[in-house]
């Protein structure tokens, strides 16, 4: 009888948890509704979230693209020709970077540098009285804090997968030249022939789902936080665990929901 | 202040514009290359069967891509109906008595869709059927010479041309082998009603009848041995009575020396010269009988011998189409063994989809 009244208060305690961040969620997103209504000063908030979230990770996902995309280059070039299928190499490319990886190692990189920024800052703040101290004075955290930092992160993860396939299919294509050099107009015709709008839609849609639940699970696990200043690097080691966690289950949702 | 921090206003609207430049840039060029701005004539078409044929699978007219099929439906006759388009830029091409055609390898090489140009002057309008080679219309104009076939100049669709009737030769082979095997088989078994089974039916009986033969043969023989001891026997008592009538010549010539007493013992009735000469033919008959019996006998064994001689060239006909049989069958399981297109087996092929048709199927538009 204990161990079943255990299971029903943790599965009680998950589910209050569950419905107290689906509540957060909601707030964080109706705010966001009004965020651009409103002369507040979050909107300085907001470009320094994404000076620091997407153009200080630019050069960080540069790198990561180029290297994926001369990688599948060099392999493709040499490996499908023996088996008579040279031209699958710009599929696999674009399924590679842009259907796949270019969001979710975007996702990755923007998890590890700011989403364990943001659990730890908006943590060190509770524990400072930061948040009782908006609150007395009028100001709503969610407003203030979490909407610019959540619509900073999106951002930042749609702008840097554009990037990401940029780098990934055109960047690549130049280290490709020392290797197996190829006329560019014949390897762009090739590529945008089967590039279509679809794939990258899917890789925007991915990078929008994943840029919501980095930047809704490091608020939140940041505001979790109550007291003490050693719960502030547990908050930051959950929220990279939790963001790594519904991303993967999040990109096979979407993917099966792409190819059902 | 530091730099970024000063200007992060323009940082991050240079680094958000660049991206979208690049996106709109992504955009355009992806259009451009998959003609959304090009107008695209459709017309409609019909096969018998879509196996090969699929949305979006490319026209060809001499190895450039001149349209794509865009919708195949099954019909209420069970035939495909088709909705393909023809880009812009060879309209031209679409002239009356134009046909599709179709070309699928029955050995998985994947398949092709040709346009293949009429010879009409009038362009056909949009929307207007275009019959396919396989079908009765796209025949007669094939027929009528009014479309322009080109000859299949490339060596895979040679191959994929060349290959079916080869198929269907090897298989007519093989079967005829396996027929003329079976047929041999059936002869040498005695159960063929052919010619080959007839004569080796016959031979079959003779050597079955052969064994019976030999035992008339022999039993004519004995009989003969037994009738010829009997008359050598006879024979020796007729040169025992000879000796007796050549003794009793003798004395009668003696006697005739002495005519007192010759005529008494010629004319004696109970004499020997009469009891051997008044025996009512009884030793002819028996010498002509035994005669009789041995002349049948020598005539029974020069027919069997005829009899033999008349089967040896079928029998060495048989031999002989046997033999080429064989020859045969050895060169056409050569062939086979040593055709490229089935040396070593046929390997299981994995059918897998086409990544990039896929992929399109689970597209947003």
């Amino acid at each position: 009888m204990a161990i079943i009244a255990a299971i029903g208060r943790a599965a009680r305690t998950k589910a209050s948890g569950l419905l107290y961040g689906l509540g957060f969620f909601y707030n964080v997103l109706k705010e966001t509704g009004r965020f651009f209504r409103r002369k507040q000063v979050g909107y300085k908030v907001l470009i320094m979230q994404i000076l620091f979230t997407g153009y200080e990770a630019l050069a960080i996902n540069a790198v990561m693209a180029i290297a994926i995309g001369a990688a599948i280059n060099v392999i493709g070039s040499s490996l499908l020709p023996q088996f008579g299928q040279s031209q699958l190499m710009y599929s696999i490319l674009i399924v590679v970077i842009t259907r796949e990886l270019g969001p979710l190692l975007t996702a990755f990189v923007i998890t590890a540098r700011s989403g364990t920024a943001i659990a730890t800052q908006l943590g060190t703040m509770v524990v400072n009285h930061e948040i009782e101290a908006y609150i007395a004075v009028g100001l709503n955290p969610i407003s203030y804090l979490v909407v610019p930092r959540f619509i900073g992160v999106v951002v930042s993860m749609l702008v840097l997968t554009v990037y990401f396939n940029i780098f990934g299919l055109l960047g690549s294509f130049i280290v490709v030249q020392a290797v197996n050099p190829t006329p560019i107009g014949e390897y762009l015709g090739a590529l945008m022939s089967t590039l279509t709008l679809a794939d990258v839609f899917s890789g925007l849609t991915k990078a929008l789902v994943f840029g919501v639940i980095v930047s809704v699970v490091s608020t939140f696990q940041g505001f979790a936080v109550n007291r003490a200043s050693t719960e502030i690097p547990v908050a930051g080691i959950k929220a990279v665990g939790s963001s790594f966690i519904l991303i993967i289950v999040a990109d096979v949702l979407v993917t099966l929901v792409q190819y059902a | 202040m530091k730099f970024k921090i000063k200007f992060a206003d323009q940082i991050v609207g240079l680094f958000i514009i660049v991206a979208l430049a690049f996106f709109v840039v992504i955009v355009v060029l992806i259009g451009a290359n998959q003609r959304w701005f090009a107008k695209d004539y459709r017309f409609v078409t019909s096969f018998q069967s879509a196996a090969g044929a699929a949305p979006g699978t490319s026209i060809l007219m001499k190895g450039f891509t001149i349209g794509k099929i865009d919708k195949l439906t099954l019909n209420a006759d069970n035939g495909v109906d088709a909705e393909f388009h023809i880009y812009d830029d060879y309209y031209d091409k679409v002239r009356e008595y134009s046909i599709l055609e179709l070309t699928v390898s029955p050995i998985g090489l994947g398949s092709q869709l040709l346009f293949h140009p009429g010879t009409g002057e009038a362009l056909l309008e949009e929307g207007a059927f275009v019959p396919t080679a396989d079908s009765i219309q796209g025949q007669s104009l094939i027929d009528q010479e009014l479309v322009l076939i080109p000859p299949k100049d490339d060596t895979i669709t040679r191959l994929l041309a060349n290959v079916n009737p080869l198929l269907e030769n090897t298989s007519k082979t093989i079967v005829t082998v396996n027929r003329t095997l079976t047929e041999v088989n059936r002869a040498l078994a005695g159960q063929s009603s052919g010619p080959l089974g007839d004569i080796v039916g016959d031979v079959s009986a003779a050597a079955a009848a052969l064994p019976g033969t030999m035992a008339g043969v022999e039993g004519i023989v004995d009989d003969v041995e037994g009738r010829v001891a009997a008359l050598l026997d006879q024979a020796g008592s007729l040169l025992a009575e000879l000796e007796l009538i050549a003794g009793n010549l003798e004395a009668t010539t003696a006697a005739v020396r002495d005519p007192t007493g010759l005529v008494t013992t010629l004319l004696d009735p109970s004499g020997s010269i009469k009891t051997f000469l008044d025996d009512d033919d009884a030793l002819y008959k028996k010498v002509m009988s035994i005669i009789g019996e041995a002349d049948k006998a020598v005539r029974s064994l020069q027919g069997i011998v005829t009899g033999l001689n008349g089967e040896m060239p079928k029998i060495a006909g048989l031999l002989n189409e046997t033999k080429t049989a064989i020859k045969q069958a050895q060169d056409v399981l050569e062939g086979v063994k040593n055709n490229p297109l089935i040396r070593g087996g046929v390997t299981e092929r994995v059918e897998q989809e086409s990544l990039y048709g896929a992929m399109r199927e689970g597209s947003f538009e």
